[in-house]
């Protein structure tokens, strides 16, 4: 029988890799604060950066649904840390159709991986989508929580309904880029050290 | 004298509470009052659970935040300073609630007690490892990088110097090396330890839900309710 059951070694790795990539994304977002371009910038900067401990994380993978968890366990913690629930189910979807287009090169196909990972790397776009559906909430709410008008007219005018699908698609084209970087990193530094 | 001890699953509920608060937020009187409660319990239960030096300085510091945010900012603040300090503050008077109420719950329970919690909550064996894992994992990142932030600045390599790419290069890739040696040792120790086997999972420390579970619950979601409610009612 061929062994396709998640193991315990296969679940301590998720939550690792879930560890890491949220530092790194948290890391990046407390610059946020500074100016709206950077929110804007998180579509393209967190999917190449979270790309190298993905990449690492993609040559582990070997069954299906530890993408899935993956992203159930982001929805988690983006729920959590205050992103709102609107943006879950958007998350989770994306996990499991990163883990199907994985699966089906077999998680060993380097073309599939990268194009899985830029599916999977949506989940950065989902973060903005509380910004789009509840927009004048969110303003109001941001000036009342001190942001200043200035930052909020930029902000909204970059990301509004019309913007949101370019968002999503620039996650996309960036997590593709991302693969590439992440790949080159693996392959530079732990292919030689054996681990990946 | 016995500490109090909550139940694992009335912390998640605290925290999930908590998470429902903190994303609106509070207009009227009636929901900064709820908003204070809500953070004082956990900071109140730190000190029942003997972290006083912890429970001190959230309190401090989301006071310190509080104040300035209400009294000193406004619409019309602008430029890079007062920028950086209305981020700041955001930053801590917006999601310290939830921050302080994870802190407490990852620093007092168990992974015992936590995982026989999501056993009885069904929740699926691979959510509840990966989440343990997660949440016990934030702490040994912190200590590995602090080490290897000593490591490079023995040798010299300092954070100002150099392009963006090597910083992120010389402390990204060597915690990645860590953590995945630390993982591996982490799943023999807890493979041995009988992890995974196919067998119902037993615990020594039976967890149940006392009466002090049930009235925090019952506080939680009568504030979350409250403070729901009285958005909408203006």
């Amino acid at each position: 029988m061929k062994e396709n059951k998640l193991k315990a070694k296969d679940f301590i790795t998720i939550g690792i890799f879930t560890a890491l990539v949220f530092v790194v994304e948290f890391a990046y977002m407390m610059l946020g604060f500074i100016h709206p371009y950077v929110i804007l910038s998180y579509a393209a900067a967190i999917p190449v950066l979270c790309a190298i401990p993905m990449m690492l994380f993609y040559t582990k993978i070997e069954k299906f649904g530890m993408l899935t968890i993956m992203s159930v366990l982001i929805a988690i913690i983006m729920f959590v840390t205050g992103m709102g629930w609107i943006g879950a189910p958007l998350i989770i979807a994306v996990g499991v159709i990163a883990d199907l287009i994985a699966k089906k090169g077999g998680y060993k196909s380097f073309k599939s991986t990268v194009i899985s990972h830029g599916v999977f790397s949506i989940w950065v776009g989902a973060n903005y989508i509380p910004l789009v559906v509840t927009a004048d909430d969110y303003r109001k709410d941001m000036v009342d929580a001190g942001f200043s008008d200035d930052y909020c007219n930029i902000l909204f005018k970059a990301v509004n309904g019309k913007t949101i699908a370019l968002i999503l698609l620039c996650c996309f084209i960036f997590g593709v880029i991302g693969a590439f970087v992440g790949k080159a990193v693996v392959r530079k530094h732990f292919e030689k050290a054996g681990i990946a | 004298m016995r500490k109090l001890e909550l139940d694992p699953r009335t912390k998640l509920f605290m925290i999930f509470a908590i998470s429902l608060i903190v994303m609106v937020n509070a207009y009227t009187p009636l929901q900064m009052v709820i908003r204070i409660i809500v953070t004082a319990i956990p900071i109140l239960l730190m000190t029942l659970e003997g972290k006083y030096a912890a429970a001190i300085r959230f309190a401090v510091l989301y006071a310190a935040a509080f104040i300035l945010q209400n009294y000193y900012l406004s619409a019309g603040s602008s430029g890079l300073l007062s920028a950086l300090i209305t981020g700041y503050c955001g930053i801590v008077a917006q999601f310290m609630p939830a921050m302080i109420t994870a802190w407490y719950a990852i620093r007092t329970t168990k992974i015992n007690d936590f995982m026989s919690a999501m056993q009885k909550m069904h929740v699926p064996d691979g959510v509840s490892i990966s989440l343990a894992v997660v949440m016990r994992f934030f702490p040994t990142i912190k200590e590995e990088y602090e080490s290897i932030n000593d490591a490079m600045r023995m040798r010299g390599i300092s954070m100002g110097g150099g392009k963006v790419t090597k910083m992120i290069e010389y402390r990204l890739i060597p915690v990645m090396f860590s953590c995945v040696n630390i993982g591996d040792e982490l799943s023999a120790a807890a493979v041995t330890r009988g992890l995974g086997a196919p067998i119902k999972r037993t615990s020594a420390n039976e967890i149940k839900l006392r009466a002090i579970d049930y009235t925090t619950m019952v506080v939680f979601a009568v504030s979350t309710v409250l403070f729901m409610a009285a958005k909408n009612i203006g």
